[in-house]
C-alpha cells in the first residue's frame, strides 16, 4: 500500500514534481505513465527514500518514507532507474548479496534464489559472471535481487524498457504473479501498451503533475477518447509538442 | 548478519577477482626486494672493484720511487695512454695519473712536484677509485715530507700543529640506519598503493557502473556500507605491507651487508615494530582513499585524485633527506609522518617509549574511522548519489 500526498521536488528553479497525490493498493498493479521528463523517476526516487521531498508525504504500509526511510525500504522491493551489476560477480552472487543485506541467510536464502531462477528463467546464467550479460539477462538479475526478500510492496522503474519480446513476457508474468499474491506493484513506463496490458490503475503524469488517474475505463470516460492511447496523448500534451 | 560484514566479504571477493586490484597489491611489494638486492649488490661490487685498482700511469720513469711504493702497497701499475684526456673521455680508462717531465727535477730540488690526476667527475662509478688514488698520492707525499724533516733533524709534528680525533657518538647501527632511510618511505607507499584500487572500485566504481542506487535502496545504514568497503580496502593495503616487509627481510638476508660494513639487525623485535608501525596506517590510508574516491564520478577521476595522494607519504622522506625532521611529540599522531619517525627509530635500534608507540598506532585507525563517518554522510547527499 503506497499513499502519496502533495509530493514536490525542485532542482534549483525547476520543479520536477509538482504536488502530486495518488495511491497504489495491495493486490493491484498501478502504472505510472508519462512521457520522458514527466517526473516519473524523481517521484519513484522519493518513494523509495533516496531523495527527500521538498513538500508532501509518502507512506508505505503506513510508514512515513521521509521520517523512517529504512523502515519503509524494508517493506519494499525496488528496481531503480539505474541498475548496474558487478561484472566480476555471478548472477547468484548478486542476488545472494542483496538477500544478505536484507538479513536473509542460509538455506532459506538459497531456496528463495532457486525460486527466482525458476520464475525468471535464469537457469542458464545463474552461475555465470555478469560481465557480458545481455540487456535482458541484466534486467532479470536486477529484478531477482530486488525481489529476493519477497516484499509486499514493489516499485519498478521502467522494468521492460529495451527488452526483447521473450524477456518482456517473463517480466509481465512475474508482475501478474505478484498481483495474484496480493502484493502492491507500482511500475513506471512511457509506453502505453505496456501499461494497458498490465495495469488495474493508471496514473498519468505530465510536467510533474498528475494529469489523470483511475482505471483504464475511467480515464477513457474522463477524456472522451475511445482508446487509451488517444487519451494518453491528449493528457500528456505530446500532441501540442508535435504541433 | 551484520551488513558491514556482508559488504566486506563481497568487496573482498570482488577485489580478489579483479586483476588490477591484485596486481597493484602485489607488484610493488615484489618490486621492492628486487630493487634492494640490485642496489646493494651494485654498491658491494663497486667496493670490491676499488680494492684491486690498476693505476694507469703516464711518465712512470720520472718517479720510480713513488711507483715502487704504490706496488709495495699492493696496487698494480700499468703504462698509461699517450693522450690521457682523450682516453678518459672515450671511457677507455676511468682515470689516468700523469707524471710530468719536470717532476723528477722539482722532486730532487725540494720544490712541490705536481702530478696530474685526469678523470671525469660526471662519472659516478669511477669516483671511488679516483678517491682511492688521490689519497694514495697524498699519503706518499706526506711520508716523503716527514722523512725529509727527520733528515734535517726536525720533528714532523712541527708541520702538523693541530690534529683531529673523530669521536662519533652514533652507534654503528644508527650510522647504518641512514643507509636504510628509504625503507620507511617504501613501506608507507605500499600501504597507499595496496588498497587503492579496491577503494576506488567500491566507491567511484559503484557510481560509474550505476550499481550505487540499487545498493542504497537496501535498508542498511550508510555507515555499515562504508565500513565494509573501508575494511576490504584496508585488508588489501595491509596485505601489501606484509608482503613488502617479507620481501624486505628476504632481500636483506641475501645482500652482503657485512662486506659494506653495515650493521643492521632485523630480529623478531624489529619485525614486530615494523608491523606495529605500519599496519594501522593501512586503516587511515584506505579511509582517506575511500572518502576522496567518493567525490569522483568515474574510476579515472578517482585514480587522478589518489595518485596525487600518493605523493604525501614521500614528503617526510624528502624533508628528512635534506634536513632534520626533528621529533616533537605532535608529529607522532600525524599519519605517515609518525610512521616514518617510528620506523627510523626501530631500524636504528633505539629504545622507544610506549607512549610514542601508542600515539603512532592509535591515531591512524581513529582518523580512518573519522573518514568513514564523513564518507557515510557524503552518501546521504543526493548530489553524490545521483550526481553526474
Amino acid at each position: 500500500m503506497i499513499e502519496v500526498k502533495g509530493l514536490t521536488k525542485c532542482f534549483g528553479d525547476i520543479t520536477a514534481v509538482d504536488g502530486i497525490s495518488f495511491a497504489a493498493a495491495d493486490g493491484e498493479v498501478t502504472g505510472l505513465l508519462g512521457p520522458n521528463g514527466a517526473g516519473k523517476t524523481t517521484t519513484l526516487r522519493m518513494l523509495y527514500g533516496l531523495m527527500r521531498p521538498d513538500a508532501g508525504s509518502v507512506r508505505v504500509d503506513g510508514i512515513d518514507a521521509a521520517a523512517d526511510p529504512q523502515g519503509a525500504q524494508s517493506r519494499m522491493g525496488v528496481l531503480p532507474d539505474s541498475h548496474g551489476l558487478y561484472p566480476r560477480l555471478t548472477a547468484r552472487e548478486h542476488i545472494r548479496y542483496f538477500g544478505q543485506l536484507r538479513g536473509l541467510i542460509g538455506t532459506d536464502l538459497e531456496r528463495r534464489i532457486d525460486g527466482l531462477v525458476q520464475q525468471l528463467d535464469m537457469g542458464g546464467i545463474i552461475d555465470r559472471r555478469a560481465e557480458g550479460f545481455s540487456h535482458g539477462e541484466r534486467m532479470k538479475v536486477s529484478l531477482g535481487r530486488a525481489l529476493v526478500h519477497e516484499p509486499r510492496t514493489v516499485m519498478l522503474d521502467e522494468p521492460t524498457n529495451g527488452l526483447d519480446v521473450q524477456s518482456t513476457r517473463a517480466v509481465r508474468g512475474l508482475i501478474r504473479r505478484m498481483r495474484a499474491d496480493g502484493r502492491c506493484v507500482l511500475f513506471s513506463s512511457h509506453i502505453m501498451q505496456e501499461v494497458s496490458a498490465l495495469c488495474d490503475r493508471i496514473v498519468i503524469m505530465a510536467g510533474g503533475r498528475v494529469a489523470a488517474a483511475g482505471t483504464p475505463e475511467q480515464i477513457k470516460r474522463q477524456t472522451g477518447h475511445e482508446n487509451l492511447e488517444d487519451a494518453f496523448v491528449s493528457l500528456s500534451g505530446i500532441d501540442e509538442v508535435q504541433v | 548478519m551484520n551488513a558491514a560484514i556482508v559488504v566486506f566479504r563481497k568487496e573482498l571477493v570482488d577485489g580478489l577477482r579483479d586483476r588490477r586490484s591484485v596486481l597493484s597489491a602485489l607488484m610493488f611489494p615484489l618490486m621492492f626486494p628486487l630493487l634492494i638486492t640490485f642496489m646493494f649488490n651494485k654498491i658491494a661490487e663497486r667496493e670490491r672493484d676499488a680494492d684491486d685498482i690498476v693505476i694507469p700511469v703516464v711518465g712512470a720513469a720520472h718517479a720510480p720511487d713513488m711507483i715502487d711504493w704504490f706496488e709495495r702497497r699492493g696496487y698494480e701499475v700499468s703504462v698509461g695512454p699517450a693522450d690521457a684526456q682523450a682516453a678518459v673521455g672515450d671511457k677507455a680508462h676511468d682515470f689516468v695519473l700523469v707524471i710530468p717531465d719536470d717532476f723528477a727535477a722539482d722532486f730532487a730540488e725540494g720544490r712541490t712536484a705536481d702530478v696530474e690526476l685526469v678523470y671525469d667527475g660526471a662519472r659516478k662509478e669511477a669516483s671511488n677509485a679516483v678517491g682511492r688514488v688521490r689519497s694514495l698520492v697524498r699519503e706518499y707525499g706526506r711520508m716523503v715530507g716527514n722523512l725529509r724533516l727527520i733528515a734535517r733533524g726536525i720533528s714532523p709534528q712541527l708541520g702538523n700543529p693541530v690534529g683531529i680525533d673523530d669521536v662519533d657518538i652514533a652507534s654503528a647501527r644508527q650510522r647504518s640506519a641512514s643507509w636504510f632511510s628509504f625503507i620507511p618511505m617504501i613501506i608507507i607507499m605500499a600501504t597507499f598503493i595496496g588498497g587503492m584500487n579496491v577503494a576506488i572500485d567500491a566507491t567511484a566504481g559503484e557510481r560509474e557502473r550505476s550499481s550505487l542506487e540499487p545498493l542504497l535502496v537496501n535498508p542498511v545504514p550508510r555507515r555499515s556500507l562504508v565500513l565494509g568497503k573501508w575494511l576490504a580496502a584496508s585488508v588489501f593495503s595491509g596485505a601489501s605491507v606484509g608482503l613488502a616487509l617479507a620481501g624486505l627481510l628476504v632481500a636483506l638476508s641475501r645482500v652482503p651487508l657485512q662486506q659494506l660494513g653495515i650493521d643492521l639487525e632485523i630480529g623478531p623485535r624489529e619485525v614486530a615494530g615494523l608491523l606495529l608501525a605500519t599496519l594501522p596506517l593501512a586503516l587511515f590510508a584506505s579511509g582517506l582513499q575511500v572518502m576522496l574516491a567518493t567525490f569522483a564520478r568515474s574510476y579515472k577521476e578517482a585514480q587522478t585524485y589518489l595518485s596525487m595522494l600518493m605523493l604525501l607519504p614521500m614528503v617526510p622522506h624528502f624533508i628528512a633527506s635534506m634536513s632534520s625532521l626533528g621529533d616533537a611529540w605532535w608529529m607522532l599522531p600525524i599519519p605517515a609522518l609518525g610512521q616514518h619517525l617510528l620506523l627510523t627509530d626501530v631500524l636504528g635500534g633505539e629504545a622507544i617509549d610506549i607512549g610514542s608507540i601508542l600515539l603512532v598506532v592509535l591515531s591512524s585507525p581513529l582518523l580512518g574511522l573519522l573518514c568513514v563517518e564523513l564518507t557515510a554522510r557524503l552518501f546521504e547527499r543526493e548530489r553524490i548519489v545521483f550526481g553526474r
